[in-house]
Formats: C-alpha cells, structure tokens, sequence
C-alpha cells in the first residue's frame, strides 16, 4: 500500500479570537496519495486556500495535524519549514509571482541555487524544464516580456524543477483566458501522467475539474464530498 | 545569484535609486572636499605661524617653557645638534638664546625679548630673516648687531644704522649691557612679534649674557609637520638623553592647538549631522522599498527561501548602493580636491586676518586616504549597521501575512 505524500488529520483552522473567531477549517482528514491529480473545489471563503497553505506548510494549524511524508510539520522549526517547502512543495500561484528582475531560466534556476544545486546543473534543467513546460527558447526573457500564460509555464516549470513530492496550485487558472487554461490544464496533466507528479489544484473553474481524477469538495471549512474520478 | 537578485533588485525603481545615489554621491564629495580643505587649512596654519619663529619642535631645559628663567639652559647643544643628525625627518636645527631686556634710544625704553640666533642655521627653521622689510637680516659676520621688528622699532623711533642700547641680566647675575646698530626691521603681521622681538647674533648674546656656549633653545624643523610629529618618541628620547625635554608643535603654541581643536570639534559635529541627515534619508527611502516587497517576500518564503537568506538580499541591496553612491562621490570628491589642490581658494577680504597668523592668502586643500576615505566610509558603514531595521523587518515576516500584503 502506497504512503500518502500528505496526511491531514483533524486539522482546524480558527482566524481571531472570542467573537470575532472564524472557523476557516473544521476537522479535516485527509490523504494525497503519490500520483493525485486532485482539485479542491468549494465557494469563496470556503477554505480552499486555507487548507493548501497548511499543506504547503506555509501556515500552522490551530488544531490537527498535518503530515508531509511521514513529518508532521508541527514538530518542525521555522528553518526546517523552508527546507521542507524547498525541497518537497512545489507552489504555483494564481499571480504567478515569478521574480520580475530575474528571466524565465534566472526564476528556475533561482529554486535549484537555495537548493545549493552546481551552476552547470541548474542550468540543463532549467533548459529541460522549460522545454517540458512548452518555453523553449523563451530562456532570457523576463516576466514583463511574457503572457500571462507563458509567465504561468514558468511558475509551473519552477515548481516542478525542484523534484517535489506534490504541486499545490491556487486558482492557477484564474487570469487566464479559456485557451490558455486548456493548455495550462492539458500541461499539468501530461506532467501528472508522465512524470507522476502529485497535483493538488485549489479551483473553482469547471475547464481544470474536467480533468480531475479526484475531486474534494470543501463547504464551510468541511470536507463535504471526496471523490475519485 | 542572490548577490545578481540584490544588486538588479537595487535597479528595480531606476530613478529612485539614482536620486539615491546621488543624494549619497554629493555628500561623499562635499566630505571628502571639506575635510581634506579644513585639515589642509589647518596644517597651512600651523606651518605657516610655526614657520615664522618657532620652528615644528624645540628641545629646551625641563621647565623654562612655563618659567623662562635665563640659567635654564641646554648645557652642551652641539651635543644634541649631533643627535639630531641622525634623525632624517629633522632638515635642520638652529641654536637661540633668549632674554627680556629694556630696549633705549635715547629717552625711549621698551620692554623686549632679544633672541640670539644663528645667522646661518635660522633662515633654515624661520622664515623671519625673509621678513624684513626695510635694511637686511643678520648675517654671520655680524657683531654688535640687531634687528627689530618693525613695531618696536617705531616705538623706539629707530632707523637703519641707530645704535640701540641693551639692558638685562646675565646668566651669572651681572648686568648684561651692550650697544647695538640697527640693521633690519621686519614685518610678519604677527602684531605680537613686530612689537616684541629683537634677534641679535648668538655669538654676541652669548658674550653680553655670559651663556658660557649654553643656549635656551634647540629649534628644528622639516618638511612635513606631520613627519615631524611621528617622529615625536625619537625626538623625546633624544632629548631625555641630553637631558632637556622636548616640546611638541601644541606644546610650543598651545593657542592655536586649542583654536584648531575648537574649529574641528565644531566641523565634526557640521560632518556628523551632514552623514546622519542622508544616512536616514537613504534608509527611509531603502525602508520603502522594502515595504513595498513585502508580498514578493511571502512567494520567496514559500518557495523556501529562509527569512535570514532574504534578509541578507536586503543588506546586500543597502551595501551595494551605498557602496556605488560613496564610491562615486569619493572619485568624484577625489577629482575636486585634486584640482583645488593645484589653483587653491583665495578668500578675498581676509589678508589681514590670513597675514596675523603667518597663512598665505590662497589656501589648498590637502588629501590623506583619511580625508578621503572617512566621511564615505562613515556612511557605508552607517547604513550597513542601521540595515539591521530592515533586516529585522525581514527576519519578522511570515510567509502567508506576507503574501497577503
């Protein structure tokens, strides 16, 4: 039996305290298995962003625990966060966030070097990965010099570059058009399908949950339905 | 690559970093410019009044500086003239006796002080021989000679060629008479000087004054003032060997050690808020800058970048612009200084003050590495200890508020 790459048990999330307190997760068990190509769907507010930050060990449960192979993060310290983040997440973001004074291959191989992976290294698979994510010969250009969907290619590309055990992704498709999204969608799935690579895609677009072959459905912070595709 | 990110990051907002740089780069000029002009000023002052009569050091006997009694003598000074031979900073050293006397023409007296110089070594420390301005300095054949300033001189209404009558003590207690012939009158703008001092031939002073081949004073001097006083250990060893003591340039004109330390505990104050007014101004607007990245700190927090890697990109950031601001305005202040330094500042209106302190009327500045190096590198380093603001702010961050904004 395969071990999940993510383990959430009873995790809640509570924001402000006494009167002001909102439950923005209430007790959430689950697991992401090596392979997933799961979407987390759910209305505004419904705690979809929440939950992938605690997954992504950006943000510390107020209860529960949540497992990234086997450590549980709520033992781990501020540094050993950074390194599981670095070396295990990989993040892609409804803006893209790449770094806008370092190109397309610089935002890649950024990644690899607080990996602490030798210049000549960086630079073949930050090549290899720009030509998997369909950018070849787009290497130089910075993020002003590229579209919206090209400058998402690029986050995916650094997402994956660093070999992580999962991918979360936030409404990666949110600024983008229909075209690019099926594309954007298509790409994510051909990595999932060949190179194996754990999705878990925050969404609400109907395009993205088509390809879903897990679907989880959170309500009011709840996990309201789980279901394998 | 962090130290590529840092440095392109700086770059972000051009003309911000540009106003920056230059806001960094003038202050470094207007430093590296006023520091090496103020010491040069100073270093003209202080070899221009010692140059007149006092030479850059003196050896004498332990206290006559502070009681100048005619019996505290320098016993054998030929001895400690040879001494000195050994010393290559010391370009020259010239023997002087001194006396206070009545000066009399006639009805006219005046209380004066007679130096006895060497006619051939004094024109070598002092530039007062080159001061006279009516008749001739005194030269080695000289016997009953004597010249005046030119103050005394007018009080005693003397002309070239009067006899001048000369009444002191000996060294023994006898009364020390002579009659003299006036042979030059000099002016050097120092009112004191023109109305107080005589010189008269050391052999002479000697004979009136029963010295016996003692002197009151060992002059010397050198090329550089500055030399002179890095010689200063030497010299007092020197000196205790001979046993006399040896006085320092602050020590022979304590008046103008303490008027140049009183400009300069007032420029430094000028200097200090100059640095401390940019320093803050190019950490606000560095500060800013950080502010503004707040959510692009958050994406690097979540990508793994450690708060303390990202922190040190920011100090980087700090470093690299002051770094090229205080570098520019260094090479720029270079520039400046080195031009001044070849045609000087004349300050019209203030010969008369210039004159009274023995300066030139055109003033040059005078760069050392420390001139140079002092207020830029104050700078540099204020920023990069005050970077610990931005830093913190850094360190503090947490990747989701972050990314939140």
């Amino acid at each position: 039996m395969k071990t999940p790459n993510v383990t959430c048990r009873g995790v809640g999330k509570v924001f402000g305290k006494g009167e002001l307190a909102v439950k923005a997760l209430v007790d959430v068990d689950l697991d992401i298995m090596p392979g997933d190509f799961a979407t987390l769907a759910g209305p505004s507010g419904s705690g979809k962003t929440t939950l992938l930050n605690m997954v992504g060990a950006l943000d510390t449960p107020t209860s529960g625990e949540v497992t990234i192979e086997g450590q549980p993060l709520g033992k781990l310290n501020k540094s050993e966060l950074s390194d599981l983040r670095l070396n295990r997440i990989g993040f892609v973001f409804q803006a893209y966030n790449l770094i806008p004074v370092l190109s397309a291959r610089e935002n890649i191989e950024f990644v690899m070097e607080l990996q602490g992976i030798p210049a000549n290294e960086r630079k073949t698979r930050a090549q290899q990965v720009l030509a998997e994510v369909g950018l070849k010969g787009l290497d130089n250009r910075r993020p002003s010099e590229l579209s919206g969907g090209q400058q998402q290619r690029v986050a995916i590309a650094r997402a994956l570059v660093s070999r992580p055990s999962i991918v979360l992704a936030d409404e990666p498709t949110a600024n983008l058009d229909s075209k690019t999204t099926s594309e954007l969608v298509a790409l994510m799935y051909r990595l999932n399908q060949e190179l194996g690579i754990t999705f878990l895609i925050g969404t609400h677009d109907p395009r993205v949950m088509e390809h879903s072959r897990r679907h989880i459905e959170l309500l009011d912070g709840r996990i309201a339905s789980d279901t394998k595709i | 690559m962090i130290v590529s990110l840092a440095w392109r990051n700086i770059w972000r907002q051009p003309i911000r970093t540009v106003l920056s740089l230059l806001g960094m780069a003038a202050t470094s000029m207007l430093l590296v410019f006023m520091m090496s002009f103020q010491f040069g000023a100073y270093d003209t002052m202080k070899s221009g009044m010692l140059r007149i009569s006092d030479g850059f050091g003196q050896f004498q006997a332990a206290t006559y500086k502070d009681d100048p009694e005619i019996d505290k003598v320098i016993a054998d000074p030929k001895a400690l003239i040879a001494d000195l031979a050994a010393v290559k900073t010391v370009t020259a050293a010239t023997e002087r006796s001194n006396a206070f006397v009545l000066l009399a023409n006639g009805e006219r007296s005046f209380a004066a002080a007679v130096v006895g110089v060497d006619p051939v070594n004094e024109p070598k420390v002092s530039t007062l021989f080159t001061q006279v301005k009516q008749g001739r300095a005194l030269k080695a054949s000289d016997q009953a000679a004597i010249i005046l300033g030119d103050g005394l001189a007018r009080n005693l209404k003397l002309s070239l060629g009067d006899k001048v009558t000369l009444l002191g003590s000996a060294m023994d207690g006898s009364v020390a008479a002579d009659v003299l012939t006036l042979v030059g009158i000099f002016k050097t703008g120092v009112a004191e000087v023109d109305r107080q001092i005589a010189q008269m031939p050391l052999a002479r002073f000697n004979d009136t004054f029963m010295m016996n081949g003692a002197v009151h004073i060992v002059a010397i001097t050198g090329d550089n003032i500055h030399q002179i006083e890095a010689d200063e250990t030497r010299l007092r060893g020197i000196a205790a060997k001979n046993q006399v003591v040896y006085l320092n340039w602050g020590q022979i004109q304590p008046a103008v050690k303490q008027a140049i330390e009183l400009d300069m505990s007032t420029a430094m104050l000028m200097y200090v808020t100059l640095v401390v007014v940019v320093v803050f101004i190019i950490l606000n607007t560095l500060y800013m800058s950080v502010l503004e990245r707040t959510r692009e700190f958050g994406v690097l927090l979540a990508l793994g970048m450690k708060p303390g890697q990202i922190g040190r990109m920011v100090w980087m950031e700090l470093i690299f612009l002051s770094l090229v601001g205080c570098g520019a305005g260094c090479l720029l202040g270079i520039a400046v200084t080195a031009w001044v330094q070849q045609v000087g500042i004349t300050f019209s209106g203030m010969d008369a003050v210039t004159a009274q302190w023995g300066l030139p009327s055109r003033m040059y500045p005078n760069m050392t590495p420390f001139r140079v190096l002092a207020g830029p590198v104050a700078i540099v380093a204020a920023i990069a200890l005050l970077g610990i603001i931005p830093y913190r702010r850094v360190m503090g961050l947490e990747p989701v508020p972050a990314m939140a904004g």
